[in-house]
C-alpha cells in the first residue's frame, strides 16, 4: 500500500508509482527511510566526508552557526530553512562555484586558508566546522 | 525543428565531434514522466535524489541521472544496453564513469562523457575516444564576492590582470563567468579533482583574434615547473538556451592548429523529444 508522509506534490506521486514501497520522509531532511513490504530499514543516512577531521576536534556549537549562516547566505535560503551540521552543501543546492565562495567566505570569516585538498573533502557543514576549527587550532 | 523523433537510436560522435545535449528543467511537468524517470535510476542514484532539499532540486538531480542514462543508452552500444541497465562507478578521483558488460567478443567504443548542471539547465556531453569536462553557469548568475578578491584567491595572477581591465562591472561579471566555466571544464576534463589541477596553477589563454573570431584558440598554460598538467586540450564554448554560459574541454586530436571543435548541440526532454539547436558561440552581450 503506498502511502507517504509531507507535502510535496513531487514525492506522493512518485511513492504512488510504486505500490509495495512506502516512502517517508523522516523530520530529518537528510535522512530517507524507506519500508519494504512492512519491514522498515534503517534510514540510510548521507555519508559525508571521511571523518578524520572530526576524531579529534569536533566543532562548536558556534562554529557550526556560523558556517550555516554562510550557507545559508551564499544558497539565498531563508533564516529559517533547516540547515544543520548535516546538511549537504550539494542537497542544498550548492554548485561548484557556491561551494568555493562559500570556502573563501570561511577564510575570510575565520581567519583561515583552506588548500585545494582539505576543501575538497569538505561534503557536509559539520565537514567544514571541523576544519574551520583544525585550522585554528593550528595558528 | 525535429532532427530525429524520441527514442530513435543515435550515431556515435565522431572522433572530431563533441554531442553537447541539455535539458530544462522548467520544460518537464508531467508527474508520469518524471515517475517513468525515477524507474530508470539505480538504488543509490534514488537515494541521491530524494536527500536532494526541495522539489525543484530533487527534480533536477532526477533529470541529470535520466539525461545521462537515456542519452548514452540511445547510442546503441550493444543491443542489451537500456538506459536502466546501465552501471556507473566513479573512478578514483570522483568523475563518473560507465562500467560496460565486458566478454570475449566484444570491446565498447571509448565513449566518454561528463554531467553539468544549474538548477534552470542540465547538460551532457559526449565524446568518444577523449576525456571530457563540461561546466554550464547562468548568464546571469551573480556571485556573493568581490569577483576580483574571488580571483585573486583562486585565479592566476594573468587571469586576475585581465579581468581587472575590463571597465564595465557586468562585462567583467559575465568574463568572470566565462573563465570559471573554462577552468572548470578542464579540471573536470582532466578527471583529477580541484585538487589536482588548482585553479591558480594554471591560465587560461586567449589566443589572438583570427579575422573569424571562433577560431581563436584557448590554451592552457601550466605555471609551476615541473608541471602534472596536459596540455593538448581544445574548448569551445556555446551558449544555451540563451540564458547559459556552457565551456566544453577535450582532447586536441592533432588536428591543424586553431582548429574548432565541432560541437553538435541537442536540447531534449528524455524520452519524449529532441531539437536540433545551431551551436552559437557567445560573443560580448
Amino acid at each position: 500500500m503506498a502511502s507517504v508522509t509531507g507535502s510535496s506534490t513531487f514525492t506522493a506521486s512518485l511513492s504512488c508509482h510504486k505500490p509495495n514501497q512506502t516512502l517517508t520522509r523522516a523530520a530529518n531532511f537528510n535522512a530517507v527511510s524507506l519500508a519494504v513490504n512492512g519491514k522498515s530499514f534503517p534510514s540510510l543516512r548521507l555519508r559525508s566526508a571521511p571523518s578524520r577531521f572530526r576524531v579529534s576536534c569536533a566543532a562548536t556549537p558556534e562554529t557550526v552557526d556560523k558556517v550555516c549562516n554562510i550557507v545559508r547566505k551564499q544558497l539565498a535560503l531563508p533564516e529559517d530553512s533547516a540547515v544543520t551540521g548535516e546538511s549537504k552543501f550539494a542537497s542544498l543546492g550548492a554548485d561548484s562555484l557556491d561551494t568555493v565562495e562559500i570556502v573563501m567566505g570561511l577564510e575570510e570569516e575565520f581567519g583561515i586558508s583552506v588548500e585545494e585538498e582539505s576543501a575538497q573533502t569538505i561534503a557536509t557543514v559539520q565537514d567544514a566546522a571541523d576544519l574551520i576549527e583544525k585550522l585554528i587550532s593550528k595558528e | 525543428m525535429f532532427c530525429t523523433s524520441a527514442l530513435s537510436p543515435l550515431q556515435l560522435p565522431s572522433r572530431m565531434e563533441t554531442h553537447l545535449w541539455y535539458v530544462l528543467p522548467n520544460e518537464v511537468k508531467s508527474q508520469s514522466l518524471l515517475s517513468q524517470y525515477v524507474d530508470l535510476l539505480s538504488p543509490l542514484e534514488k537515494d541521491h535524489v530524494f536527500s536532494m532539499r526541495g522539489e525543484e532540486l530533487q527534480k533536477s538531480a532526477l533529470l541529470a541521472r535520466a539525461l545521462v542514462r537515456t542519452t548514452i543508452a540511445r547510442y546503441q552500444i550493444h543491443s542489451r544496453v537500456s538506459p536502466r541497465s546501465l552501471v556507473f562507478r566513479k573512478n578514483a578521483h570522483g568523475k563518473p564513469e560507465v562500467i560496460w558488460e565486458q566478454s570475449d567478443d566484444w570491446h565498447p567504443p571509448p565513449l566518454h562523457f561528463n554531467l553539468s548542471h544549474t538548477s534552470s539547465l542540465i547538460a551532457c556531453g559526449v565524446t568518444v575516444g577523449s576525456p571530457i569536462g563540461i561546466d554550464v553557469e547562468e548568464k546571469q548568475r551573480t556571485m556573493k564576492s568581490n569577483i576580483l578578491s574571488f580571483a585573486k584567491r583562486y585565479f592566476s595572477c594573468e587571469e586576475v590582470e585581465v579581468l581587472s581591465a575590463i571597465s564595465d562591472p557586468e562585462v567583467q561579471r559575465h568574463e568572470f563567468i566565462k573563465l570559471w566555466t573554462l577552468k572548470e571544464a578542464y579540471v573536470k576534463a582532466l578527471g583529477t579533482g580541484f585538487s589536482g589541477a588548482p585553479f591558480n596553477t594554471f591560465t587560461i589563454r586567449f589566443g589572438v583574434a583570427n579575422p573569424n573570431p571562433e577560431d581563436s584558440a584557448i590554451v592552457i598554460v601550466p605555471l609551476e615547473k615541473p608541471t602534472n598538467l596536459t596540455t593538448n586540450w581544445q574548448f569551445a564554448q556555446v551558449q544555451l538556451a540563451g540564458s547559459h554560459y556552457a565551456a566544453i574541454c577535450r582532447q586536441n586530436d592533432g588536428l591543424p592548429g586553431g582548429a574548432s571543435m565541432k560541437v553538435i548541440v541537442r536540447k531534449t526532454i528524455p524520452l519524449v523529444e529532441e531539437h536540433c539547436v545551431p551551436s552559437i558561440v557567445p560573443v560580448d552581450d
